[in-house]
């Protein structure tokens, strides 16, 4: 017998995302559509494609004449060349590494053992991104360089000094897709994590962690692709042992005026950093962040 | 100006949200759309207003076909659950929008906001922003913003969900004087609330599952409907499933007197009674059962009886002495007061 | 909350300062300690002067001072059209479309600032545009590499944007182009100045690619900065790098007066 209430709750048909009541275009005009969007993608190409093209025009094209992949052998061939590409690619790996470890450590304190002032720590993040890297590197001079206070051992002209700036700067890159992830985690389940008898290390590894997982890995790629473009802070150690591929770059360009071997060094650059921003977009679209 | 579907036919993705519709309002003709959620009303309201293109079939205004018409070129005046008040815009604006956007004379701007901030009861808010109104207040602006450009039709999706129970009735109240003071107008109203639909429109079209299942005055569907969804759906139904004999139906072997219009005997059937016409105690086309959930709804008792396997509500008066739990009890109603509905799928 | 005995909190705080101290606060306060001090041999700067400041804020200084604002102004603002007419194309694309869009547009983020610096310079070094040696190859520069946050920030502002506004619009008659101007852009302002302002402090810290291209007449503060510290000046590149820093904050202090102003109506 059907038994049929007042103001009954029918649950017939399909399910349909939301009757169709939102998201739908005035219309399709796909023609008018793409004839708008030709503007910026015009000047996006004449001021950024193009120049990329002629980047890697130039690296095929040495002084002598013709066109020949010489510059690509001997940049490859050099071992500064080798030398840089290892550099950069394990600074950046270590460095993603700390920042997030760092990252995670931090904010999971802001987030959830608050303490008076936590807010301000956070505003303090978003200002500190609007700074430039190479402030972080000036500090560390005073600190740590020649006639630092910690004393003149050489460790901001090794890697290990460009590491720890790096670190120190990129670490907000982390932590703020984390607090804003930790702002959406429900404070209920912790509590009945905790009301379970779950203790705080479990509590994180179980619930906190498998929250923050596509937050991490957003900004863990950003931080690594940043990481592998980051020139300010290698250049202002004035390090002669520490050279990475935008430095290899700016050296061949400017100051040997070698610029079929800086556009040969800049594509190879420019690959790594595209393929793993690639790689980042696809991981971060996957994780639904 | 009426408005008329024909035919009309929406898909998104191959998808169909809309199945061949074909209904036509009259010109100041209140009609509700009333339906469940993903029934396909609210996408007939967007088709009419232009947000979404038909897959076949046309939409006509006023015997116009606008279906190849932009949505601004339609002048239909539309207000939705949300309001959509532009928040940067005061109400005076907000109002105004739609009479700059078609560069009319500043000094008859001034005079339609003020007529229709008059008519909303709006007038004492014109300077405010939205942000400083309550939700019936926005609704009334989100009204005399819509009905500021004279519209031809106004559509009106879902427009009093957003608002609590108390306001709500007092707004059904509001909407009613409007359609009075404003005879001319059409007015499409979209809603899942059978209240709402009973109380302000002229005809409802019950829809479901993308198709319309009924369309009539709320009396015809109330007093006679004509499918088991319908039955159910505008107003609360006992629907049994029986089969017909000569002189009515036979309910697991209990005749009850009805009229059967000419049903074929032996056929299997559903019959509908409404709660409130079914009575405690002796009477004809008497019900015996066993009482297995009461409700108390202050004017009234709800019980639920079972009836030889099927549940029967019936809204009594409120009773002094409430019959208790598993007592044994006859339910009964008059023979004109059951309509036969085809046998069909069992709803709920 | 996730610890709850009293000194597992104060373990935690403990641990927080000491990373966050060291790490975050120093670095900034070490730049200004430096910048008012004439020696640091000791485990605080000695010396107290303004010296530095007076030298940061005239001249030289000065001159980059204006050069920094007015490359980020104008690059922002450049960045900024740039960024929300294709945003706002992209919104009306098909999806398939639209992706490319988005792609295409976030490119600048994951090419390294070096190579768009030498990519810069050069195309435009050679005819038909001949840009190498003015202020507009620096603003060139900029404009392409915060273009991808101004459309990054924009887009996400316009899928959150309520579609039932622009309906609404349309519904009471108003062309796409009025909707445009009278609802959407408004809508957006907030967003708007939110990403004028990361635009606007991005450019103005921006060293990779201005090194590779800046002329000696149009020099901004970093490369100021990178002067000082690389002849040995480190006081004076502090004071010059404080003078960065706050005219950046002043900057985005003021944009976001405006931007609270924008959502409160």
């Amino acid at each position: 017998m059907a038994e049929v209430v007042g103001n009954p709750k029918v649950v017939r048909g399909r399910a349909r995302p939301r009757g169709g009541s939102r998201k739908s275009k005035t219309g399709p005009r796909p023609f008018g559509a793409l004839a708008w969007a030709l503007p910026p993608v015009a000047a996006l190409v004449l001021f950024f494609l193009y120049p990329l093209a002629l980047v890697v025009r130039q690296s095929l094209r040495p002084d002598t004449g013709g066109t020949s992949l010489q510059a690509y052998a001997d940049v490859f061939a050099s071992e500064a060349f080798r030398h840089a590409l290892w550099t950069t690619v394990w600074l950046a790996l270590a460095a993603t590494a700390g920042c997030l470890l760092l990252g995670f450590l931090l904010a999971l304190v802001i987030a959830f053992v608050p303490f008076p002032g936590a807010r301000a720590v956070a505003r303090f993040i978003d200002v500190y991104l609007s700074f430039p890297s190479f402030l972080i590197t000036l500090a560390l001079l005073f600190l740590y360089g020649g006639t630092g206070v910690v004393g003149s051992f050489q460790f901001l002209t090794t890697p290990w000094g460009v590491l720890l700036a790096e670190v120190t700067y990129f670490t907000p890159f982390v932590m703020r897709p984390l607090l804003a992830a930790f702002a959406q985690l429900d404070t209920a389940q912790l509590e009945a994590a905790s009301s379970l008898g779950a203790r705080a290390p479990r509590i994180v590894r179980r619930v906190i962690l498998p929250e923050a997982l596509p937050a991490l890995a957003a900004g863990g790629s950003l931080v690594l692709v940043l990481c592998l473009n980051e020139f300010g802070i290698v250049l202002f150690t004035g390090a002669k042992g520490v050279t990475t591929l935008p430095m290899l770059v700016y050296g061949k360009a400017i100051l040997e005026s070698d610029y079929p071997g800086a556009c040969a060094v800049a594509v190879v650059n420019v690959l790594i950093s595209v393929g793993l921003y690639g790689l980042y977009r696809v991981v971060s679209r996957r994780a639904g962040a | 100006m009426g408005i008329r579907f024909d035919s009309v036919t929406v898909a998104y993705d191959g998808n169909v949200v809309l199945d061949s519709l074909d209904l036509t309002v009259e010109p100041g003709e209140v009609m509700a759309l009333l339906g469940p959620s993903g029934s396909g009303k609210t996408t007939a309201l967007r088709a009419v207003a232009g947000f979404v293109r038909p897959a076949s079939g046309r939409v006509y205004l006023g015997g116009e076909d606008v279906t190849d018409l932009p949505p601004y070129r339609r002048g239909i005046g539309m207000v939705v659950q949300s309001y959509a008040l532009f928040p940067h815009l005061r109400v005076d604006e907000n109002v105004a929008f739609g009479l700059k956007a078609r560069r009319t004379p500043k000094g008859e701007i001034r005079q339609r906001v003020a007529e229709a901030l008059e008519l909303t009861g709006m007038a004492g808010y014109a300077r405010r922003h939205p942000r400083e109104l309550s939700g019936g207040q926005q609704q009334r602006v989100a009204i005399a913003r819509a009905l500021a450009i004279r519209p031809r039709v106004l559509l009106l999706d879902e427009p009093l969900s957003a608002l609590d129970a108390r306001l709500r009735s007092g707004m059904l109240t509001e909407l009613a004087r409007l359609h009075r003071e404003l005879p001319d107008v059409s007015m499409l109203y979209v809603t899942h609330d059978q209240v709402e639909a009973l109380t302000l429109a002229d005809r409802i079209a019950v829809m479901d599952s993308a198709r319309l299942r009924a369309c009539g005055t709320p009396r015809e569907l109330y007093r006679a409907p004509t499918d088991a969804f319908t039955a159910s759906f505008v107003g609360g139904a006992n629907l049994v499933p029986v089969t017909v004999t000569a002189g009515g139906v036979s309910l697991a072997g209990t005749e009850l007197k009805l009229d059967t219009a000419g049903a074929a005997v032996g056929a299997r059937a559903t019959l509908c009674v409404r709660p409130h016409l079914v009575g405690l105690g002796e009477g004809p086309n008497r019900l015996p059962g066993t009482v297995r959930e009461i409700q108390w709804r202050g004017a009234t008792h709800r019980l639920y009886v079972e009836v030889d396997g099927h549940t029967v509500m019936a809204d009594v008066r409120e009773l002094k002495a409430p019959p208790a739990l598993g007592d044994t009890v006859d339910l009964h109603f008059a023979p004109d007061d059951g309509v036969l509905l085809p046998a069909g799928v069992s709803h709920g | 909350m996730l610890v709850h005995s009293r000194k597992a909190r104060w373990a935690a705080w403990a641990v927080f300062l000491v990373l966050f101290l060291p790490l975050f606060a120093l670095p900034l306060l070490v730049i200004l300690g430096a910048s008012f001090a004439t020696h640091w041999s000791g485990a605080l700067p000695s010396g107290p002067t303004l010296d530095h400041y007076r030298s940061a804020t005239r001249g030289e200084a000065l001159q980059a001072l204006t050069t920094s604002l007015v490359t980020a102004v104008a690059a922002s603002l450049l960045a900024l059209t740039a960024g929300t007419w294709a945003a706002l194309a992209g919104a009306a694309l098909r999806k398939r479309h639209r992706r490319v869009l988005d792609a295409l547009f976030v490119l600048p983020v994951a090419v390294p600032s070096v190579v768009v610096g030498l990519a810069v310079l050069v195309a435009f070094s050679q005819p038909p545009l001949l840009l190498n040696g003015t202020r507009w190859i620096v603003i060139t520069a900029h404009t392409v590499l915060v273009t991808a946050f101004a459309h990054q920030s924009v887009s996400a502002a316009l899928t959150r944007l309520d579609p039932a506004y622009e309906q609404a619009a349309a519904s009471l008659g108003a062309r796409p182009a009025y909707i445009l101007f009278r609802v959407r852009l408004p809508l957006l302002l907030p967003s708007l100045t939110a990403a004028a302002g990361l635009c606007f402090a991005l450019s103005m810290g921006e060293l990779s690619a201005t090194m590779m291209l800046y002329p000696p007449d149009w020099t901004p503060l970093p490369v100021l900065v990178y002067a000082a510290t690389d002849r040995g000046a480190l006081f004076t590149g502090s004071a010059v790098a404080v003078v960065l820093m706050a005219a950046t904050l002043l900057v985005l202090f003021a944009v976001s007066r405006v931007r609270t102003r924008a959502s409160y109506r």
